[in-house]
Protein backbone atom coordinates (compact mmCIF):
# COMPACT_ATOMS: atom_id res chain seq x y z
CA UNK A 1 0.00 0.00 0.00
CA UNK A 2 1.27 3.43 -0.92
CA UNK A 3 1.50 5.50 2.23
CA UNK A 4 2.30 8.86 0.68
CA UNK A 5 -0.59 11.29 0.41
CA UNK A 6 -1.84 11.54 -3.17
CA UNK A 7 -3.52 14.54 -4.76
CA UNK A 8 -6.86 12.74 -4.42
CA UNK A 9 -6.37 12.45 -0.67
CA UNK A 10 -5.49 16.13 -0.42
CA UNK A 11 -8.63 17.09 -2.36
CA UNK A 12 -10.69 14.87 -0.07
CA UNK A 13 -9.24 16.66 2.95
CA UNK A 14 -10.25 20.00 1.44
CA UNK A 15 -13.79 18.88 0.70
CA UNK A 16 -14.46 17.41 4.09
CA UNK A 17 -12.81 20.27 5.92
CA UNK A 18 -15.20 22.61 4.10
CA UNK A 19 -18.25 20.53 5.06
CA UNK A 20 -16.98 20.10 8.61
CA UNK A 21 -16.41 23.82 8.95
CA UNK A 22 -19.84 24.76 7.57
CA UNK A 23 -21.63 22.38 9.94
CA UNK A 24 -19.41 23.53 12.78
CA UNK A 25 -19.94 27.21 12.03
CA UNK A 26 -23.69 26.91 11.53
CA UNK A 27 -23.97 25.11 14.88
CA UNK A 28 -21.63 27.67 16.42
CA UNK A 29 -24.17 30.39 15.66
CA UNK A 30 -26.02 29.35 18.81
CA UNK A 31 -22.97 30.65 20.68
CA UNK A 32 -24.24 34.16 20.12
CA UNK A 33 -26.91 33.51 22.71
CA UNK A 34 -24.82 34.14 25.82
CA UNK A 35 -25.98 31.17 27.90
CA UNK A 36 -25.45 28.81 24.98
CA UNK A 37 -21.80 29.82 24.81
CA UNK A 38 -21.03 27.08 27.31
CA UNK A 39 -23.01 24.45 25.42
CA UNK A 40 -21.27 25.29 22.16
CA UNK A 41 -18.14 23.18 22.81
CA UNK A 42 -20.46 20.20 23.17
CA UNK A 43 -22.93 20.96 20.40
CA UNK A 44 -20.41 21.78 17.65
CA UNK A 45 -18.36 18.56 17.74
CA UNK A 46 -21.63 16.65 18.19
CA UNK A 47 -23.18 17.92 14.96
CA UNK A 48 -19.88 17.90 13.10
CA UNK A 49 -19.52 14.24 14.05
CA UNK A 50 -21.53 13.24 10.98
CA UNK A 51 -19.13 14.72 8.40
CA UNK A 52 -16.16 13.67 10.52
CA UNK A 53 -17.24 10.03 10.58
CA UNK A 54 -17.86 10.10 6.84
CA UNK A 55 -14.39 11.59 6.37
CA UNK A 56 -12.83 8.88 8.51
CA UNK A 57 -14.19 6.21 6.17
CA UNK A 58 -11.98 7.78 3.47
CA UNK A 59 -8.91 8.09 5.67
CA UNK A 60 -6.40 5.28 5.40
CA UNK A 61 -3.14 7.19 5.56
CA UNK A 62 -1.26 8.95 8.29
CA UNK A 63 -1.38 12.75 8.22
CA UNK A 64 -4.84 13.40 6.79
CA UNK A 65 -6.45 14.28 10.12
CA UNK A 66 -3.45 16.42 11.08
CA UNK A 67 -3.68 18.39 7.85
CA UNK A 68 -7.42 18.84 8.40
CA UNK A 69 -6.76 20.32 11.82
CA UNK A 70 -4.03 22.54 10.44
CA UNK A 71 -6.18 23.85 7.58
CA UNK A 72 -9.09 24.46 9.98
CA UNK A 73 -6.82 26.42 12.32
CA UNK A 74 -5.38 28.55 9.50
CA UNK A 75 -8.91 29.36 8.39
CA UNK A 76 -9.89 30.30 11.94
CA UNK A 77 -6.91 32.66 12.18
CA UNK A 78 -7.72 34.23 8.81
CA UNK A 79 -11.23 34.88 10.08
CA UNK A 80 -9.70 36.74 13.01
CA UNK A 81 -9.92 34.17 15.78
CA UNK A 82 -7.17 34.00 18.42
CA UNK A 83 -3.80 32.83 17.10
CA UNK A 84 -3.41 30.59 20.17
CA UNK A 85 -5.81 28.21 18.45
CA UNK A 86 -3.11 27.07 16.02
CA UNK A 87 -0.93 24.95 18.36
CA UNK A 88 -4.08 23.27 19.70
CA UNK A 89 -5.35 22.76 16.16
CA UNK A 90 -2.16 20.87 15.30
CA UNK A 91 -1.54 18.98 18.54
CA UNK A 92 -4.95 17.36 19.09
CA UNK A 93 -5.56 16.30 15.47
CA UNK A 94 -2.02 14.85 15.43
CA UNK A 95 -2.81 12.82 18.54
CA UNK A 96 -6.08 11.70 16.95
CA UNK A 97 -4.11 10.68 13.87
CA UNK A 98 -1.70 8.60 15.97
CA UNK A 99 -4.59 6.91 17.75
CA UNK A 100 -6.27 6.08 14.45
CA UNK A 101 -3.01 4.75 13.02
CA UNK A 102 -2.60 2.41 15.96
CA UNK A 103 -6.03 0.99 15.10
CA UNK A 104 -5.28 0.72 11.36
CA UNK A 105 -8.00 3.34 10.77
CA UNK A 106 -10.75 0.72 11.17
CA UNK A 107 -10.88 -0.12 14.88
CA UNK A 108 -14.18 1.34 16.12
CA UNK A 109 -12.96 1.85 19.71
CA UNK A 110 -9.94 3.76 18.43
CA UNK A 111 -12.15 5.82 16.10
CA UNK A 112 -14.33 6.85 19.05
CA UNK A 113 -11.27 7.93 21.05
CA UNK A 114 -9.81 9.75 18.08
CA UNK A 115 -13.05 11.66 17.55
CA UNK A 116 -12.95 12.73 21.21
CA UNK A 117 -9.34 13.87 20.96
CA UNK A 118 -9.85 15.61 17.63
CA UNK A 119 -12.77 17.61 19.02
CA UNK A 120 -10.47 19.15 21.61
CA UNK A 121 -9.02 21.46 18.95
CA UNK A 122 -11.89 23.81 19.77
CA UNK A 123 -10.56 24.56 23.26
CA UNK A 124 -7.76 26.59 21.71
CA UNK A 125 -10.42 29.15 20.83
CA UNK A 126 -11.32 29.49 24.49
CA UNK A 127 -7.82 29.81 25.89
CA UNK A 128 -7.65 33.63 25.66
CA UNK A 129 -10.80 33.89 27.77
CA UNK A 130 -9.09 32.14 30.62
CA UNK A 131 -5.31 32.25 30.41
CA UNK A 132 -4.31 35.32 28.45
CA UNK A 133 -5.80 37.29 31.29
CA UNK A 134 -2.64 36.72 33.29
CA UNK A 135 -1.08 39.74 31.64
CA UNK A 136 -4.32 41.59 32.18
CA UNK A 137 -4.43 40.74 35.86
CA UNK A 138 -0.79 41.67 36.26
CA UNK A 139 -1.65 45.14 34.99
CA UNK A 140 -4.63 45.32 37.35
CA UNK A 141 -2.51 44.25 40.29
CA UNK A 142 -0.02 47.01 39.60
CA UNK A 143 -2.79 49.58 39.31
CA UNK A 144 -5.39 48.63 41.92
CA UNK A 145 -3.66 46.41 44.45
CA UNK A 146 -3.81 42.72 45.30
CA UNK A 147 -7.22 42.60 46.96
CA UNK A 148 -8.98 43.89 43.90
CA UNK A 149 -7.19 41.59 41.47
CA UNK A 150 -7.73 38.54 43.68
CA UNK A 151 -11.43 39.24 44.00
CA UNK A 152 -11.82 39.54 40.29
CA UNK A 153 -9.90 36.32 39.75
CA UNK A 154 -12.13 34.56 42.25
CA UNK A 155 -15.37 35.55 40.50
CA UNK A 156 -14.21 34.34 37.10
CA UNK A 157 -13.40 30.76 37.89
CA UNK A 158 -10.91 28.62 36.06
CA UNK A 159 -12.96 25.44 36.48
CA UNK A 160 -15.23 26.58 33.69
CA UNK A 161 -12.32 25.93 31.38
CA UNK A 162 -12.18 22.28 32.44
CA UNK A 163 -15.92 22.00 31.99
CA UNK A 164 -15.36 23.20 28.43
CA UNK A 165 -12.70 20.55 27.87
CA UNK A 166 -15.03 17.88 29.21
CA UNK A 167 -17.87 19.17 27.05
CA UNK A 168 -15.71 19.12 23.94
CA UNK A 169 -14.59 15.54 24.61
CA UNK A 170 -18.15 14.41 25.30
CA UNK A 171 -19.29 16.17 22.16
CA UNK A 172 -16.67 14.30 20.18
CA UNK A 173 -17.82 10.99 21.63
CA UNK A 174 -21.51 11.69 21.06
CA UNK A 175 -20.70 12.96 17.59
CA UNK A 176 -18.91 9.71 16.78
CA UNK A 177 -21.93 7.69 17.88
CA UNK A 178 -24.32 9.95 15.96
CA UNK A 179 -22.12 9.84 12.90
CA UNK A 180 -21.87 6.07 13.04
CA UNK A 181 -25.63 5.60 13.26
CA UNK A 182 -26.22 8.05 10.40
CA UNK A 183 -23.58 6.30 8.31
CA UNK A 184 -25.25 2.96 8.93
CA UNK A 185 -28.72 4.26 8.19
CA UNK A 186 -27.97 6.28 5.07
CA UNK A 187 -24.53 6.23 3.59
CA UNK A 188 -23.65 2.55 3.65
CA UNK A 189 -26.93 1.73 1.95
CA UNK A 190 -26.21 4.37 -0.68
CA UNK A 191 -22.72 2.97 -1.15
CA UNK A 192 -20.95 6.19 -0.24
CA UNK A 193 -19.28 5.18 3.00
CA UNK B 1 -20.85 34.27 7.59
CA UNK B 2 -21.08 35.20 3.97
CA UNK B 3 -19.82 32.09 2.29
CA UNK B 4 -19.26 33.87 -0.99
CA UNK B 5 -17.09 36.49 0.59
CA UNK B 6 -13.84 34.87 -0.51
CA UNK B 7 -13.21 35.56 -4.17
CA UNK B 8 -14.72 38.94 -4.88
CA UNK B 9 -14.07 39.83 -8.49
CA UNK B 10 -13.81 43.59 -8.30
CA UNK B 11 -10.28 44.88 -8.26
CA UNK B 12 -9.60 47.36 -5.48
CA UNK B 13 -7.61 50.49 -6.25
CA UNK B 14 -5.65 49.97 -3.07
CA UNK B 15 -4.18 46.56 -3.70
CA UNK B 16 -2.16 44.78 -1.06
CA UNK B 17 -0.25 41.56 -1.35
CA UNK B 18 -2.00 38.76 0.58
CA UNK B 19 1.24 38.21 2.50
CA UNK B 20 1.09 41.79 3.78
CA UNK B 21 -2.50 41.26 4.87
CA UNK B 22 -1.64 38.04 6.67
CA UNK B 23 1.33 39.66 8.43
CA UNK B 24 -0.83 42.52 9.62
CA UNK B 25 -3.61 40.16 10.65
CA UNK B 26 -1.23 38.07 12.76
CA UNK B 27 0.34 41.10 14.42
CA UNK B 28 -3.01 42.70 15.24
CA UNK B 29 -4.12 39.33 16.57
CA UNK B 30 -1.06 38.79 18.77
CA UNK B 31 -0.75 42.31 20.19
CA UNK B 32 -4.42 42.98 20.85
CA UNK B 33 -5.09 39.53 22.32
CA UNK B 34 -2.05 39.98 24.55
CA UNK B 35 -3.72 42.85 26.31
CA UNK B 36 -2.45 45.23 28.94
CA UNK B 37 -2.11 49.00 29.09
CA UNK B 38 1.06 49.36 31.10
CA UNK B 39 3.85 51.56 29.81
CA UNK B 40 4.13 51.83 26.07
CA UNK B 41 1.22 49.43 25.44
CA UNK B 42 -1.21 52.20 26.27
CA UNK B 43 -0.03 53.80 23.06
CA UNK B 44 0.79 50.74 20.95
CA UNK B 45 -2.49 48.86 21.20
CA UNK B 46 -4.77 51.75 20.17
CA UNK B 47 -2.36 52.50 17.31
CA UNK B 48 -2.59 48.96 16.05
CA UNK B 49 -6.34 49.00 16.47
CA UNK B 50 -6.38 51.93 14.05
CA UNK B 51 -4.94 49.70 11.33
CA UNK B 52 -8.19 47.81 10.55
CA UNK B 53 -10.03 51.14 10.72
CA UNK B 54 -7.79 52.71 8.09
CA UNK B 55 -8.15 49.67 5.85
CA UNK B 56 -11.94 49.72 6.15
CA UNK B 57 -12.00 53.41 5.22
CA UNK B 58 -9.73 52.84 2.23
CA UNK B 59 -12.03 50.06 1.07
CA UNK B 60 -14.85 52.65 1.47
CA UNK B 61 -16.72 50.44 3.92
CA UNK B 62 -17.63 53.58 5.83
CA UNK B 63 -20.54 52.22 7.83
CA UNK B 64 -18.50 49.30 9.13
CA UNK B 65 -15.64 51.70 9.87
CA UNK B 66 -17.91 53.96 11.90
CA UNK B 67 -19.30 51.08 13.98
CA UNK B 68 -15.79 49.77 14.50
CA UNK B 69 -14.53 53.16 15.62
CA UNK B 70 -17.38 53.61 18.10
CA UNK B 71 -17.18 50.11 19.58
CA UNK B 72 -13.44 49.86 19.93
CA UNK B 73 -12.79 53.40 21.15
CA UNK B 74 -15.60 53.03 23.70
CA UNK B 75 -14.23 49.71 24.87
CA UNK B 76 -10.66 50.95 25.07
CA UNK B 77 -11.46 54.17 26.86
CA UNK B 78 -13.65 52.18 29.24
CA UNK B 79 -10.74 49.91 29.97
CA UNK B 80 -8.27 52.74 30.45
CA UNK B 81 -10.37 55.31 32.33
CA UNK B 82 -13.61 53.88 33.68
CA UNK B 83 -12.42 50.60 35.15
CA UNK B 84 -10.40 52.38 37.82
CA UNK B 85 -13.32 54.65 38.73
CA UNK B 86 -15.98 52.03 39.42
CA UNK B 87 -16.37 49.17 41.84
CA UNK B 88 -18.46 46.08 42.48
CA UNK B 89 -20.79 44.56 39.91
CA UNK B 90 -20.63 47.47 37.46
CA UNK B 91 -16.88 47.20 37.49
CA UNK B 92 -17.00 43.47 36.79
CA UNK B 93 -19.40 43.97 33.88
CA UNK B 94 -17.24 46.75 32.49
CA UNK B 95 -14.07 44.72 32.78
CA UNK B 96 -15.57 41.73 31.00
CA UNK B 97 -17.42 43.65 28.29
CA UNK B 98 -14.72 46.15 27.42
CA UNK B 99 -11.97 43.55 27.76
CA UNK B 100 -13.69 41.21 25.34
CA UNK B 101 -14.58 43.93 22.85
CA UNK B 102 -11.18 45.56 22.74
CA UNK B 103 -9.47 42.19 22.42
CA UNK B 104 -11.64 40.30 19.97
CA UNK B 105 -13.17 42.91 17.70
CA UNK B 106 -10.01 44.30 16.01
CA UNK B 107 -8.74 40.85 14.93
CA UNK B 108 -12.21 39.87 13.72
CA UNK B 109 -12.52 43.06 11.67
CA UNK B 110 -9.04 42.52 10.31
CA UNK B 111 -10.06 38.99 9.35
CA UNK B 112 -13.15 40.34 7.64
CA UNK B 113 -10.96 42.73 5.66
CA UNK B 114 -8.56 39.98 4.59
CA UNK B 115 -11.30 37.56 3.57
CA UNK B 116 -13.42 40.11 1.72
CA UNK B 117 -10.59 41.68 -0.30
CA UNK B 118 -8.53 38.66 -1.32
CA UNK B 119 -9.27 36.46 -4.31
CA UNK B 120 -8.76 32.75 -3.81
CA UNK B 121 -6.21 32.49 -6.60
CA UNK B 122 -4.27 35.45 -5.20
CA UNK B 123 -4.27 33.67 -1.92
CA UNK B 124 -2.99 30.45 -3.44
CA UNK B 125 -0.28 32.37 -5.33
CA UNK B 126 0.81 34.03 -2.11
CA UNK B 127 0.90 30.70 -0.27
CA UNK B 128 3.08 29.28 -3.05
CA UNK B 129 5.25 32.38 -2.69
CA UNK B 130 5.65 31.56 0.99
CA UNK B 131 6.87 28.07 -0.03
CA UNK B 132 4.19 26.27 1.93
CA UNK B 133 4.05 22.55 1.07
CA UNK B 134 1.38 21.43 -1.39
CA UNK B 135 -0.05 19.21 1.34
CA UNK B 136 -1.40 22.42 2.82
CA UNK B 137 -2.04 24.47 -0.31
CA UNK B 138 -4.19 21.90 -2.12
CA UNK B 139 -6.60 21.12 0.75
CA UNK B 140 -6.83 24.81 1.58
CA UNK B 141 -7.68 25.96 -1.92
CA UNK B 142 -10.12 23.08 -2.42
CA UNK B 143 -11.80 24.04 0.83
CA UNK B 144 -12.18 27.68 -0.19
CA UNK B 145 -13.44 26.64 -3.62
CA UNK B 146 -15.96 24.38 -1.91
CA UNK B 147 -17.67 26.81 0.45
CA UNK B 148 -19.93 28.36 -2.22
CA UNK B 149 -20.88 24.85 -3.40
CA UNK B 150 -21.87 23.77 0.08
CA UNK B 151 -23.87 26.96 0.58
CA UNK B 152 -25.65 26.48 -2.75
CA UNK B 153 -26.59 22.88 -2.05
CA UNK B 154 -27.67 23.84 1.42
CA UNK B 155 -30.08 26.50 0.22
CA UNK B 156 -31.53 24.13 -2.40
CA UNK B 157 -32.09 21.44 0.23
CA UNK B 158 -33.50 24.02 2.57
CA UNK B 159 -36.09 24.99 -0.06
CA UNK B 160 -37.03 21.38 -0.70
CA UNK B 161 -37.41 20.65 3.00
CA UNK B 162 -39.48 23.76 3.59
CA UNK B 163 -41.90 22.46 1.01
CA UNK B 164 -42.29 19.32 3.09
CA UNK B 165 -42.73 21.35 6.27
CA UNK B 166 -39.43 20.29 7.75
CA UNK B 167 -37.97 23.36 9.39
CA UNK B 168 -37.11 24.70 12.81
CA UNK B 169 -40.32 25.57 14.58
CA UNK B 170 -42.40 23.52 12.16
CA UNK B 171 -44.25 20.37 13.09
CA UNK B 172 -41.33 18.17 12.07
CA UNK B 173 -38.59 20.06 13.89
CA UNK B 174 -36.94 16.92 15.27
CA UNK B 175 -36.13 15.62 11.82
CA UNK B 176 -34.49 18.87 10.72
CA UNK B 177 -30.93 17.80 11.42
CA UNK B 178 -31.11 14.43 9.74
CA UNK B 179 -33.08 15.64 6.73
CA UNK B 180 -30.75 18.54 6.06
CA UNK B 181 -27.27 17.28 6.85
CA UNK B 182 -27.63 13.87 5.21
CA UNK B 183 -28.75 15.11 1.75
CA UNK B 184 -26.15 17.86 1.92
CA UNK B 185 -23.41 15.33 2.57
CA UNK B 186 -24.70 13.09 -0.23
CA UNK B 187 -24.60 15.97 -2.73
CA UNK B 188 -21.29 17.42 -1.68
CA UNK B 189 -19.52 14.06 -1.59
CA UNK B 190 -20.68 13.33 -5.14
CA UNK B 191 -19.68 16.81 -6.31
CA UNK B 192 -16.38 16.39 -4.53
CA UNK B 193 -15.64 13.18 -6.38
CA UNK B 194 -16.31 14.90 -9.68
CA UNK B 195 -14.22 17.91 -8.70
CA UNK B 196 -11.42 15.60 -7.70
CA UNK B 197 -11.51 13.82 -11.06
CA UNK B 198 -11.60 17.13 -12.93
CA UNK B 199 -8.68 18.55 -10.96
CA UNK B 200 -6.60 15.43 -11.54
CA UNK B 201 -7.29 15.61 -15.27
CA UNK B 202 -5.93 19.12 -15.23
CA UNK B 203 -2.73 17.94 -13.66
CA UNK B 204 -3.18 18.82 -9.99
CA UNK B 205 -1.47 15.58 -9.05
CA UNK B 206 1.66 16.51 -10.93
CA UNK B 207 4.58 17.00 -8.53
CA UNK B 208 6.05 19.98 -10.40
CA UNK B 209 5.51 23.63 -9.61
CA UNK B 210 2.35 25.09 -11.14
CA UNK B 211 1.99 28.52 -12.68
CA UNK B 212 -0.61 31.01 -11.57
CA UNK B 213 -2.28 33.78 -13.58
CA UNK B 214 -2.42 36.04 -10.55
CA UNK B 215 0.47 38.44 -10.18
CA UNK B 216 1.38 38.89 -6.55
CA UNK B 217 4.31 40.91 -5.36
CA UNK B 218 5.31 43.17 -2.54
CA UNK B 219 5.14 46.84 -3.49
CA UNK B 220 6.19 49.97 -1.65
CA UNK B 221 2.95 50.25 0.36
CA UNK B 222 3.29 46.59 1.33
CA UNK B 223 6.77 47.11 2.73
CA UNK B 224 5.73 50.27 4.57
CA UNK B 225 2.79 48.49 6.21
CA UNK B 226 4.84 45.40 7.06
CA UNK B 227 7.66 47.45 8.59
CA UNK B 228 5.18 49.65 10.45
CA UNK B 229 3.34 46.74 12.04
CA UNK B 230 6.52 44.77 12.70
CA UNK B 231 8.02 47.78 14.49
CA UNK B 232 4.93 48.02 16.67
CA UNK B 233 5.11 44.30 17.41
CA UNK B 234 8.79 44.47 18.38
CA UNK B 235 8.21 47.54 20.52
CA UNK B 236 5.33 45.77 22.23
CA UNK B 237 7.40 42.65 22.91
CA UNK B 238 10.49 44.41 24.24
CA UNK B 239 9.19 47.62 25.76
CA UNK B 240 5.42 47.17 26.23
Amino acid sequence: MNNKLQAKDLINIGIFTAIYFVVFFATGMVGYIPVMMLVMPFLCPFMAGIPLMLFLTKVHKFGMITIMGLVLSILMILLGHPWVGLPFGILFPLLADLILKSGQYTDWQKIKTASMVFSLWIIGQFVPFFFMRDSYFATLRAGYGDVYADTLMAITPLWVFFVIIAFAALGGLAGALLGKSVLKKHFQRAGIA
Amino acid sequence: MDLHSFGVTKKSKFWLDPRTKITMLLIVNIVLMGGGYSGLSAFLRPTLALLPLGLLIIESKLKAALYYLIFVSLAMSCEIFLVSQTAGLINLLLVIASGLLSRFVPPLVMGYYVVSTTKISEFVAAMEGMHLPRQIIIPFSVMLRFFPTVAEENSAISDAMRMRGIRLGGKNASTVIEYRIVPMLMCTVKIGEELSAAALTRGLGKPTRRTNVCRVGLGLIDWILIIFSLTLLLLWIFLG
